[in-house]
């Protein structure tokens, strides 16, 4: 079910619901406010945990979760109103609202699925928009559905009290429901949806090249995190017993928000630890506002504290922590590569990646991509066999570049065709493109920096399932790392490796794809001497032994001379010469325009 | 037994960080869940400063009954019933004895199921729907004249002034600001007529669609009824006197704030109703000689006296029980009857909680108050309480 193993499962599960049970054990036991604050915690806390799934996991912060968590509350509330209390209350309603009385369990089902029905359609508009469009497209969603709720007065008596409801919830329902919610937001962090997400997070771009659509993983956090809120919104109504729209509207926006943002985003320990601070500081500070007496002395009433105590929190916070109190990763995953025995993949020689059977042929007939007044590439023609080792050299500002982002899909060509086999490479997109057998590197280096080398080839490996299943995924990109000669640094934080380090990773992750080509952009760029020769060793055994297709830009001519089968040269987007590295270096068009004038400029 | 109380306290304070809840035996706890900001906080402040005035009175003289010393503990709700509902559930666990709610009967409808499982009486300090009380259980109460009972005099005072046709503008967003739904039923009952209604936000600031409405209406009608108070009735009546509609406006006890006077005049020559007013030799003058003593200014609306009448209601309420105890409270405020207050006599014996008190109708003449009558309310023209 996750890429986690089955004893870092249990722990990572284990742990909250264990931590919320004794809580509420305790809470229960003292009785009084002690019991009332921790229900009202456990609810916060669901509403973090639940926005923490989709903005943790997707970077998208959303200000619109509540609007779900207020949908939730009020299809509860109107199906446990006692009917007496409808006919008073709500006279308008549709016959069968209005006759009918649900349980308080069959009516929190049946909101949950009703809202998280509502967040599919939400969802499928909202997960097209990226970084901050997405936030501010649930900006609008909260005030959209606050205006529908106080509208539609025959249903919840628009912006005045909605009164009446059965007050059911207690200890045991929020806590249970808490520890869903942590449990839910936990799995879905490490499950094939969440990992692929997080690494739409950390790069769209080399995600999408690397398999992922993104789309999809958007929707389905999106469509969880709304049930999860919901689920929030539901125990919240039948914990007050009265609500208005106001209480899901920006003032505790503010609040849930400054939790998930203090204790850190994207992760379930983090809503934990932020949920804790934000409740300690507003009720302490609630408290004093009334006025306390210390020693004494009578301090007077000041009312308006607790916002400025937030504001001040999260201030702090974003200075000393700017990722949360909790950081990047979840207390299991500190616990396990602490005190459990590290989880370094197996040496195996049965983890192998499969060699190509293919012969098709990637063939780009006249390719143009025109920015506005630039010819960047203008009519290039160039095909790839399996099995061999194109080079592409050419000047800074040739096309290279813009080359090789329309053979892998990353940016659409203005004209010409792109063909593999039977398919079109020049009409997918790049995470279809990678799917069907194109995988690339990037010359500035796009990894998912702050997850792990491991979570970094399995996202590429990942693009298989479910067609082969997550073990099978994980052999594939234990091959992937031992091919580069990583393996032993599978759970280090890509972000933190040295430079030619990531290069290899890049280079695995892209194996892991099992591509048919690979494309390199610079992969010896900034690597020394030493590196440089395993890499071309590297390359080499990959294209004999897997029989994929590389094509291979750098401006490391020796690599390029000693490395190719043929080279391609482009000058001005144009090209300007073709053939064997040794007549490529002879060509006298190829030494003007490139080797000459930069043998002038190294002497 | 001093060093032994006193490290007693210390440590409550510290372990609770919150008002220390030791109870000495004589001693009545009121828990104030009131709004000290948002919208009701022009209400809830006022009312707050009289009821203190109140309570330092009492306490001065050793006490209700001179035994029984008033010790408040205070929660702001934020204007907002789900706080309302989490204030009260904490004053519910402090034990108090009552517990007053805030100035509008939305956020008091929220702790209705609470107050009524923990058998405490609650107050709203001046909401003025009927159906507080009707619907919030046995064990609310309101502390104010009702809408209705507004209604039925302002409505009879126009119907004797000859006004027979009325416009309505109200806003369905709370129930206080449907009012002037009651009014409506008043004048029709009296045989008068409704010729229009129109309703706004309760933010809103713009009227001219509203007054274009009115003032296309031929002939224009008699009477324009509204509840609107701050931050609308400013804007409404400014936009719809320079529109040059002349008709007589009517509103409540909302508009009963120093802006409603110093609107020059747009505002002069509107009637309304509200809770009391000073004619000489009232207490309400009285009142307002002791508002001016303890805080140096003069009282500028009659939410003073409001906050006032509610502590000399539970004053009557502790000596007629002659105890503290929740219940107890509860049925002897049930049977209270000519209870005297700074604005009225009150009375909440056979009614379902809402008070019987006084009604008057003042006027703005030349930016001042001008008692207009305060007659005794019709009960035959009473609306019906009900959910608008």
């Amino acid at each position: 079910m996750t890429v986690l193993s089955w004893r870092h499962f249990f722990i990572s599960i284990a742990m909250p619901v264990l931590v919320i049970l004794c809580f509420a054990i305790v809470a229960h036991f003292i009785g009084g406010s002690i019991e009332r604050s921790s229900i009202v915690f456990f609810i916060s806390l669901t509403v973090v945990a639940g926005i923490g799934v989709y903005s943790g996991n997707s970077g998208i912060l959303s200000f619109g979760h509540l609007s779900f968590m207020a949908l939730g509350a009020y299809a509860s509330a109107i199906l446990t109103l006692p009917v007496q209390m409808k006919k008073l209350m709500l006279p308008n309603l549709p016959d069968f609202l209005g006759s009918t009385q649900l349980d308080f369990f069959p009516a929190m089902i049946v909101s949950t699925l009703f809202v998280m029905l509502v967040a599919v359609f939400i969802g499928l508009l909202i997960s097209r928009l990226d970084g901050s469009a997405a936030t501010i497209a649930t900006l609008a969603l909260l005030v959209i559905v606050h205006g529908i709720i106080i509208g539609a007065r025959d249903y919840t008596r628009g912006s005045q009290t909605f009164f009446g409801v059965p007050r059911e919830t207690d200890i045991w329902i929020a806590g249970a429901v808490c520890a869903f919610a942590l449990v839910a937001s936990r799995i879905f962090r490490d499950s094939v949806p969440g990992l692929k997400l997080r690494s739409s997070r950390e790069d769209a771009i080399s995600a999408r090249s690397n398999g992922v659509g993104i789309r999809n993983e958007r929707l389905i956090a999106w469509v969880l995190s709304a049930g999860l809120v919901a689920l929030a919104g539901i125990i919240l109504g039948h914990y007050l017993g009265a609500f208005s729209p106001k209480k899901f509207y920006f003032v505790d926006t503010f609040a849930l928000l400054a939790m998930l943002i203090v204790g850190g985003m994207s992760t379930m320990t983090g809503a934990v630890v932020g949920a804790i601070v934000i409740t300690l500081v507003t009720e302490v500070l609630r408290r004093l506002e009334g006025g306390i007496e210390v020693l004494g002395i009578q301090f007077p009433e000041v009312f308006g504290m607790t916002q400025i105590g937030i504001g001040l929190v999260i201030l702090f916070v974003m200075f000393k922590r700017p990722d949360g109190l909790a950081g990047l990763r979840e207390f299991d995953e500190k616990l396990s590569l602490r005190f459990l025995k590290p989880e370094h993949p197996a040496k195996s020689s049965a983890a192998q990646l499969p060699v190509l059977k293919d012969k098709a042929p990637l063939v780009a007939d006249s390719i143009s991509k025109y920015f506005v007044g630039v010819k960047a590439v203008d009519g290039v023609s160039i095909d790839i066999n399996p099995g061999e080792i194109v080079g592409l050299i050419g000047p800074n500002g040739s096309g290279k570049t813009t080359l090789l982002n329309m053979l892998s899909a990353v940016t659409p060509a203005t004209s010409g065709l792109i063909q593999m086999g039977s398919h079109t490479i020049s009409s997918l997109t790049s995470d279809r493109a990678a799917k069907l057998g194109i995988a690339r590197t990037y010359q500035n280096i796009r990894l998912f920096s702050t997850l792990s080398v491991k979570q970094n080839v399995l996202v590429a490996a990942l693009s298989k399932w479910p067609r082969i299943n997550i073990r099978e995924a994980m052999a594939r990109s234990d091959a992937a790392m031992e091919w580069m000669g990583i393996e032993n640094k599978a759970l280090l934080v890509a972000g933190n490796l040295s430079y030619g380090d990531q290069r290899r990773v890049e280079i695995a992750r892209a194996l892991a794809l099992e591509p048919k080509y690979l494309f390199l952009d610079e992969p010896a760029a900034g690597m020394n001497r030493v590196e440089t020769d395993s890499l071309m060793d590297a390359l080499n055994e990959i294209r004999s032994q897997l029989n994929i297709g590389l094509l291979i830009v750098d401006h490391d001519l020796p690599l390029i001379m000693r490395l190719c089968d043929r080279v391609v040269v482009l000058n001005e987007g144009q090209c300007i010469a073709r053939g064997k590295p040794e007549a490529i270096q002879k060509d006298p068009i190829v030494v003007e325009a490139y080797l000459g004038r930069k043998k002038q400029a190294g002497d | 037994m001093r060093i032994k109380t006193l490290s007693k306290t210390v440590c409550m304070a510290m372990l609770f960080a919150s008002t220390s809840t030791l109870t000495l035996a004589q001693s009545l706890t009121i828990g104030m869940a009131t709004a000290q900001t948002g919208w009701l906080a022009s209400y809830d402040g006022p009312v707050v400063e009289g009821i203190k005035i109140a309570i330092d009175e009492i306490n001065a003289k050793g006490g209700i009954g001179g035994k029984i010393m008033i010790k408040t503990i205070a929660k702001d709700v934020r204007s907002d019933a789900a706080q309302t509902s989490i204030a009260v559930q904490e004053l519910v666990d402090d034990n108090v004895s009552v517990i007053f709610l805030p100035c509008d009967a939305d956020p008091a409808f929220a702790a209705a199921a609470i107050v009524d499982d923990a058998k405490i009486p609650a107050f709203s300090t001046c909401a003025s729907s009927p159906t507080l009380p009707l619907m919030g259980g046995d064990y609310m109460f309101a502390n104010f004249p009702g809408d209705n009972v507004q209604s039925a005099v302002s409505g009879k005072w126009a119907y004797d002034q000859g006004h027979r046709t009325a416009y309505l503008l109200y806003s369905p967003e709370s129930q206080y600001t449907t009012l002037p739904l009651y009014f409506g039923d008043v004048i029709e009952q009296l045989g008068g007529q409704v010729i229009g209604k129109a309703t706004y936000k309760l933010d809103q600031q713009d009227f001219s669609a509203e007054v274009t409405k009115i003032k296309a209406i031929s002939p224009q009608p008699d009477v324009i009824m509204t509840a609107a108070y701050e931050p609308n009735f400013p804007a409404f009546i400014k936009q719809l006197r320079s529109a040059g509609v002349t008709s007589q406006v009517i509103g409540s006890d909302g508009i009963d704030s120093p802006t409603t006077f110093s609107l020059g005049k747009a505002s002069e020559g509107v009637v309304f109703t509200t809770a009391g007013h000073a004619t000489p030799g009232s207490e309400l003058e009285k009142f307002n000689a002791l508002y001016k003593a303890k805080t140096g200014n003069d009282s500028d609306t009659v939410f003073n006296a409001i906050g006032y009448d509610l502590i000399k209601v539970i004053e009557a309420a502790v000596l007629a029980a002659n105890s503290t105890d929740p219940v107890k409270l509860r049925d002897a405020i049930a049977e209270l009857e000519n209870v005297r207050g700074a604005t009225s006599l009150i009375t909440y014996k056979g009614t379902s909680g809402m008070p019987i008190r006084e009604v008057s109708l003042v006027r703005v003449n030349n930016g001042e108050r001008e008692l207009v009558g305060q007659p005794a309310p019709d009960a035959n023209l009473v609306p019906e309480p009900r959910l608008q």
